[in-house]
Formats: C-alpha cells, sequence, structure tokens
C-alpha cells in the first residue's frame, strides 16, 4: 500500500486537458462521496461492480485509468482472492451450496453466501478507492486548496491538510537521503526482527528530530507573517462550475432517482437477491 | 497576556503554543505516513502508521496527536483508501486516548519498564475490540489481504464459527505487534527530543 | 555609506530587559533609538541575544515565548507589549535564518508564497497580485514565479522570503542572520537585494556573521555581548575597536585588523580605520607613498 501511496502523494501536478480534468473539484468531491455512499447501501455485487465499471470509464476518460487499475490489482484482486474462498467455506451463515470440490481427499462445500460475502465487500471498497483516485488524480492541488476554502472549513484545518500534503513528499525524500547515509554505514535489511525494529528507529530518529526543529521555525514564520490574525483569509485560487459539472450533476440527480426507485421496488439486492445478515450474533 | 509583576516587571503568557500545535499537527500526519514508508524500507514487522500519533500525544498533548493521527488518514481516504478510510481516523484518535490516559497515570516512563505493560495490554488487547468493530461493520470483516492474518482468521472461522471472535483475533495478532512496537519506539524517541520540543507537561 | 538625514524614531528601546521563560537575562538593559531609513546592524558572539533583539522587534519576544519583560519596545508607534504579533507584522517584516524551513508550507508556487502574508492578513486578491509582481521582481526571481517554493536554491529562497515581506510594505524590515546557511552564492544573491532596497531608503535592521559585508551595508552597528549593550556607533568606530570584538570572539574586516596590526608594529598613528577596500586602498597607498 504504500508504495502505491507514495508514488500517488509524490505526484506534481498531472497536467492534462480532459474533460475531468477541467471539472470543477465540488462535482469531483460530490461524486466520490455519492457513489461510495450507494456501493454501501446496495448489497449486490453485481450492482456494485457496475459502479466500479462506470468510474474507470471515467478514468478512462480522464487519462488515468492505468493508475487507478494499479490500485485494484494490489489492493483489491489479492482482496477477493483470500476472502472469496475462504468466506465461501467458512462463512457462519452460509446454507446455498454451489458445488463441491475434493481437496487431499477431502470434500469441501462452496456456499453463495459466502463467495456473495467475499465478493461484495472487495468491490464496494473498489469503488470507494477509486472515485477517491479519480478525484485526486484529476485535481490540481490549487484546486483542492479552493475547494476547502469553498467548503468554507476552518481556515487552521486547509492549513493543516495543505501543509501536511506538502510535507510527506519532502518527509519521504529526507527519509530516503537518512536510509542512503545509513546503508553507506552498514545498515543491512536482511536481519532478524529485532534488528529491523532497530533499524526503523535509526531511520526515524533523525527524520522527527529534524522535523520538529522546523515546526518551531515554521510555527515563528508564519506567526510573523500575521497568521494568527483574526480576518478573513483570502484564497488565492478560484474555482468556478462549468457546463460539464451541471451535466454531471443532472447526471447524478437522474442516477439517483433511478437507483431510488430501484431501491424501493427491489430492495437492497435487486439484481442477485442477496440477504442481509444479523451479523451481531 | 501581560501580568505586572513588580515595579517594572511584567510576566508574559505565552501564545506560541496554539500556532506551534497547528504546524504539528501536519507533521504528525506526514510522520505517521512516512513511517509506513520507512517500514516498507527496513521491513519492520509493524505497519508504522499510527507511532506519530502517539508521539505527538507525548509531547504535545490529546488534541494535537489525535487531530495529526485523524488528518493522516483524512489524506490517506482522499489519495487512495476512499471514503471508508476517514473512519480508521477515529481509531487514531482511540490511541491518542490511550495514550494520554497512559500519561496521567504515570505508565509511560521508560526507567519503569513495569508500569509499561498496562498499556501495552490495552494497545495490545482492548483497543483491537474497537478496530474489530470497524473492519467488520465498514469493510464487511472478511480476512485481510495478507497470509498470515488470512490464515489465522480462517482456522478461529473454522474451528469456532464465531464471525467476531475470527476478526478480533486476526485483528489482534496485527496489532498486538504494530501497536506495542509503535507505543516502545514513540517512548524512546519522545525521551530523546530535547525539552524546548515538548509543548505538554511531563507526568514524574 | 549613505547619510541617514531623517530624524523621525521608527524604533525605540525604553530600558528594555526580557528572559524567556527557561533562560534568564537574555537582553539587559537595552536602550536605544533606530530612525528612518537607517540601516542597523547587529554583531556578536553566539549568545549575545541578537536573535532575541531581532524578535523583540516583531512581537515574538515577548508573546510568542512568553518570560518576563522590563521596559518598553515602541516600534513605528506601536508598543510591542500592547499590540499581537499579526498586528505588528503589518509595520515589521522578518526574514529567519532557515531558508526552507520559514516558508508557509501552503503555497504551491513562488507567486503564492510571496503573497503569503497578505492573503493572511485578508488583503484582495487583485491587490495582492499588485504587490507579489513588483515584489518578485524587486527580488530577481522574475521567471520562476510558477516553480514551487522547494525546488528554489538557497539564496533564492531567502530572496523569497524577502520577497514575502516585501510584498506587506513593512516600515521595517528585519533579517535575523540570513546568509548563515547559504553558500557563497546565495550569500552574493541576498546581499544584492539588500543593497538595492538600501538605495531605496529602506529601514533594515540586520543581524549578521558576515562583517565584512556589514561595513559596506550599514549605518551603525550594536554590537551585543552577553545580552549587554557593548557599543551602539558609527559602523566604522564599532569595527575600529579590534580589542573588544577579538575579545568576544568577533573577527573584525580583514582590512581593519590589518591595519590595526600594521599600526602596532610600524608605530606610526592612523586616524581613522579603514573597513572598506576602496579605504584601505586609499590609505596604504599614501602610507607607501604610492600614486
Amino acid at each position: 500500500m504504500s508504495s502505491i501511496g507514495t508514488s500517488l502523494l509524490r505526484r506534481s501536478v498531472i497536467v492534462k486537458e480532459t474533460l475531468i480534468h477541467k471539472s470543477d473539484p465540488r462535482t469531483k468531491f460530490i461524486f466520490f462521496l455519492w457513489i461510495s455512499i450507494f456501493a454501501y447501501i446496495f448489497y449486490d455485487y453485481v450492482l456494485t461492480a457496475i459502479f466500479l465499471i462506470g468510474i474507470l470509464l471515467l478514468a478512462m476518460m480522464g487519462k488515468i485509468l492505468k493508475r487507478v487499475l494499479l490500485s485494484v490489482a494490489v489492493i483489491i484482486l489479492p482482496w477477493i482472492a483470500f476472502g472469496v474462498p475462504i468466506l465461501s467455506v467458512l462463512f457462519p451463515w452460509n446454507s446455498t451450496l454451489m458445488f463441491k470440490l475434493e481437496i487431499f481427499g477431502w470434500q469441501i462445500p462452496f456456499y453463495y453466501e459466502g463467495f456473495a460475502w467475499g465478493l461484495t465487500w472487495p468491490l464496494r471498497i473498489g469503488v470507494c478507492i477509486t472515485s477517491a483516485l479519480l478525484f485526486y488524480l484529476t485535481t490540481n492541488p490549487a484546486s483542492l486548496i479552493a475547494l476547502l476554502f469553498k467548503f468554507k472549513l476552518p481556515f487552521r484545518f486547509i492549513y493543516a491538510f495543505a501543509a501536511a500534503t506538502q510535507l510527506i513528499p519532502l518527509l519521504v525524500d529526507e527519509a530516503g537521503t537518512i536510509y542512503q547515509a545509513q546503508l553507506s554505514r552498514g545498515l543491512r535489511t536482511d536481519v532478524g526482527i529485532i534488528k529491523r525494529i532497530w533499524n526503523f528507529l535509526i531511520l526515524i530518529i533523525p527524520l522527527t528530530l529534524s522535523s520538529l526543529t522546523k515546526v518551531q521555525i515554521r510555527a515563528i514564520a508564519l506567526e510573523s507573517r500575521g497568521f494568527s490574525a483574526p480576518v478573513n483569509k483570502t484564497c488565492l485560487y478560484d474555482i468556478k462550475f462549468k457546463n460539464i459539472d451541471y451535466a454531471f450533476f443532472i447526471g447524478m440527480v437522474i442516477f439517483t432517482l433511478i437507483l431510488i426507485y430501484i431501491y424501493i421496488i427491489y430492495g437492497f439486492s435487486p439484481i442477485v437477491h442477496l440477504k442481509q445478515y444479523f451479523i451481531a450474533g | 497576556m501581560v501580568i505586572a509583576l513588580g515595579e517594572k516587571e511584567k510576566e508574559v503568557v505565552p501564545t506560541g503554543a496554539k500556532i506551534l500545535a497547528i504546524v504539528m499537527i501536519p507533521t504528525i500526519a506526514a510522520l505517521n505516513y512516512v513511517g509506513g514508508v520507512i517500514v516498507e524500507l527496513t521491513k519492520a514487522p509493524i505497519w508504522g502508521d499510527t507511532w506519530a500519533t502517539i508521539l505527538g500525544t507525548l509531547i504535545s498533548g490529546f488534541w494535537v496527536g489525535a487531530i495529526g493521527g485523524f488528518l493522516y488518514n483524512i489524506i490517506m481516504a482522499l489519495t487512495l483508501w476512499g471514503l471508508p478510510a476517514w473512519i480508521w481516523g477515529t481509531a487514531n484518535v482511540v490511541i491518542a486516548f490511550i495514550t494520554w490516559f497512559s500519561i496521567k497515570l504515570g505508565w509511560t516512563d521508560l526507567k519503569k519498564p513495569l508500569k509499561l505493560i498496562i498499556p501495552c495490554i490495552i494497545f495490545g488487547f482492548i483497543y483491537p475490540i474497537y478496530t474489530t468493530a470497524i473492519w467488520v461493520l465498514v469493510f464487511g470483516g472478511g480476512p485481510m489481504y495478507k497470509p498470515l492474518p488470512a490464515a489465522v482468521y480462517a482456522s478461529v472461522l473454522a474451528s469456532t464459527g464465531n464471525f467476531w471472535l475470527a476478526n478480533y483475533v486476526e485483528n489482534m495478532i496485527t496489532e498486538i505487534p504494530d501497536k506495542i512496537i509503535s507505543f516502545i519506539i514513540a517512548l524512546i524517541i519522545a525521551s530523546r527530543i530535547p525539552k524546548k520540543f515538548i509543548l505538554t507537561k511531563q507526568q514524574s | 555609506m549613505k547619510n541617514v538625514l531623517s530624524k523621525e524614531v521608527v524604533i525605540y528601546f525604553q530600558n528594555f530587559s526580557y528572559s524567556y521563560p527557561t533562560k534568564r537575562n537574555v537582553l539587559i538593559d537595552i536602550n536605544l533609538k533606530v530612525y528612518k531609513g537607517e540601516v542597523l546592524g547587529i554583531i556578536g558572539p553566539n549568545g549575545a541575544g541578537k536573535s532575541t533583539f531581532c524578535k523583540s522587534l516583531n512581537g515574538l519576544v515577548p508573546h510568542f515565548y512568553g518570560g518576563t519583560v522590563k521596559g518598553n519596545v515602541i516600534v513605528a508607534g506601536m508598543d510591542t507589549l500592547e499590540h499581537t504579533i499579526a498586528e505588528l507584522s503589518t509595520k515589521v517584516g522578518i526574514v529567519f535564518q532557515e531558508p526552507e524551513n520559514q516558508l508557509s508550507g501552503l503555497a504551491l508556487t513562488v507567486e503564492e508564497e510571496v503573497g503569503f502574508g497578505l492573503s493572511m492578513l485578508g488583503f484582495p486578491r487583485e491587490l495582492i497580485k499588485e504587490r507579489v509582481k513588483e515584489a518578485i521582481e524587486k527580488v530577481g526571481l522574475k521567471g520562476l514565479e510558477r516553480r514551487s517554493p522547494f525546488e528554489l536554491s538557497g539564496g533564492q529562497q531567502q530572496r523569497l522570503a524577502i520577497a514575502t515581506i516585501l510584498a506587506m510594505k513593512p516600515e521595517i524590515m528585519v533579517l535575523d542572520e540570513p546568509t548563515s546557511l547559504l553558500d557563497p552564492i546565495g550569500k552574493y544573491e541576498v546581499f544584492s537585494v539588500l543593497k538595492e532596497l538600501i538605495v531605496e531608503g529602506s529601514t533594515i535592521i540586520i543581524a549578521e556573521h558576515e562583517i565584512e559585508e556589514l561595513a559596506y551595508l550599514t549605518d551603525r552597528i550594536l554590537f551585543l555581548k552577553e545580552g549587554k549593550v557593548i557599543s551602539l556607533d558609527e559602523a566604522r568606530n564599532v569595527l575600529s575597536e579590534i580589542s573588544k570584538l577579538k575579545e568576544a570572539g568577533i573577527d573584525p574586516p580583514s582590512i581593519t585588523e590589518l591595519t590595526y596590526l600594521l599600526e602596532k608594529e610600524l608605530g606610526i598613528k592612523i586616524d581613522k580605520y579603514p573597513i572598506k577596500l576602496s579605504e584601505a586602498v586609499k590609505l596604504y597607498s599614501e602610507v607607501l607613498k604610492i600614486k
């Protein structure tokens, strides 16, 4: 996860001119919330897969399909690969037998309820992850900050969020430098568990101390430049809704109405007709 | 605030702590993130992405640790893990609370290692109750996508048939090493930090 | 060195003493005035109180750190004890030693960093744009507007910090050892910008270890040691007090020290020690009778 995360947060502005990039970040953020909520409302792996495919199509339009598929491959597929076999056999609410498999002389029954659970949940998370990536990878950092201003969040939160996203790649670089320095002093990674924890310490301590020094200096620099002035801060960036955003909103409204209709008439599992399980027992 | 002391001397109440805390919060979030990166580099047997929440609480108080940890999860939710991941931010708040609680009761002194046992038990056995609830209610409670936890999950589910227990044991075996090691690491680092960086009043 | 013609007092230290919460008597009984358009240099060994002096000009001392205070500091008509750091930031701009660490962490580009202070004070966007353009041109960062501040060199980052202050148009600019972490090229870049600002008549306070540069830039020099004022006089007079400077561990300008040693060695009397190269050339030409 960290490798993907690192490369995502290290990205500089992805300058592309697709419709997805041009759309307002508020639209993409609302879409991200909207599709994630619907992924949780419906318990139906076919419908969830349709949501996921829809997002992948938008990712293709935004020319970020490769990056999005990478995270699906690294996170969702292994999740399904573990979840489906284990839960098909062992899920406590299994009742509908699909088939039996002979493994080392044992007849192992595979049930539908566990299979569906093992498939649906990773797909739900997949919808959430891919919609988040669609938002993040097609929104330049300036627009992201403008979005936070538009949502009228407290300025201190906006500062903390923006500073953290700027700081992470810098710290990662610094960690890399410290790591190289320690390697040249004999640090090895093919060692026992205790030594690996020790190696973690010898890398993290100088990084932490250097970060804390920076905190002090940055704090006084911010104060000296009026950070605590009790006035509305000026946002230097601007975002405006365009026609593509209105089209998107109309599309979301239409789909919301359709999904509400489906939910009312056909329930939360309209295609594969799964039951909700009493999981507190 | 300026308080007159004698005829000419005045004491000034510092205002710097607030802004230091605001600048500290993104640093905590970033250090949590980089912790995960360093774990990958060193192949340490932990997640490494909550240790800075504990450190932040130790040196700057509950709110800085909790908000910094929460911010880390917000960033991960927006940039990689999607909407449900923000819920893990509440787990970081719980971690900060356990740390703060341990500070108040004097359980964070490296020179008294026996007293560290109680927070280790809380982190290793009680905290996973919370993460199990999140894992089941928000992420479905299936096996994790790593071989060892998945194997443990399957064994417990096969032998007991108890869905919640299987999830709890799976969470516990990942959280015991991660949280305990992260707690000790944070204590070690906090003990090496010069006093001028420490915003909280240390309990003796 | 220009003559300071203005007698308008912009900074007034009145019996000012300060102790940090964890360190007593960092500044002791400071009494001085700084005039509009003046360039005041501050020298002293480590721990003399130079940084504390600089920070007392914009209220960081005492508000940020707390501590105990005696006396007053009046800056551009504002008592630093009675006004917040944010209020004082409109009058006093301060550039710190560490180029990268004083960046806001919020701005994505050089332009935005320069406009940071103004955006914190709620200035309108159009005005910010105007001032940012002016400030960037003044410090010679034109062409780098869209770059990330973290991609700049040390010297460029310090010039960026100066631009951030210039955009706020403060009455007084304070620089706390702005070149100590820079390479020679970075130092040269920063001092070049400062020379331009001095020519324009800015009031500048600069704490530095680069004594040779201060000799060229400053009108007066404040010599601090252990929190006390040792000397406050014209740059020439302070830098000519060789034994006092050496005792405090400060190296005077090479040509000044050379002249002092030659005076002793040759047994000749020299009225005014040179503090600049051109002065030394003139003096030695006379002494050596070379035209």
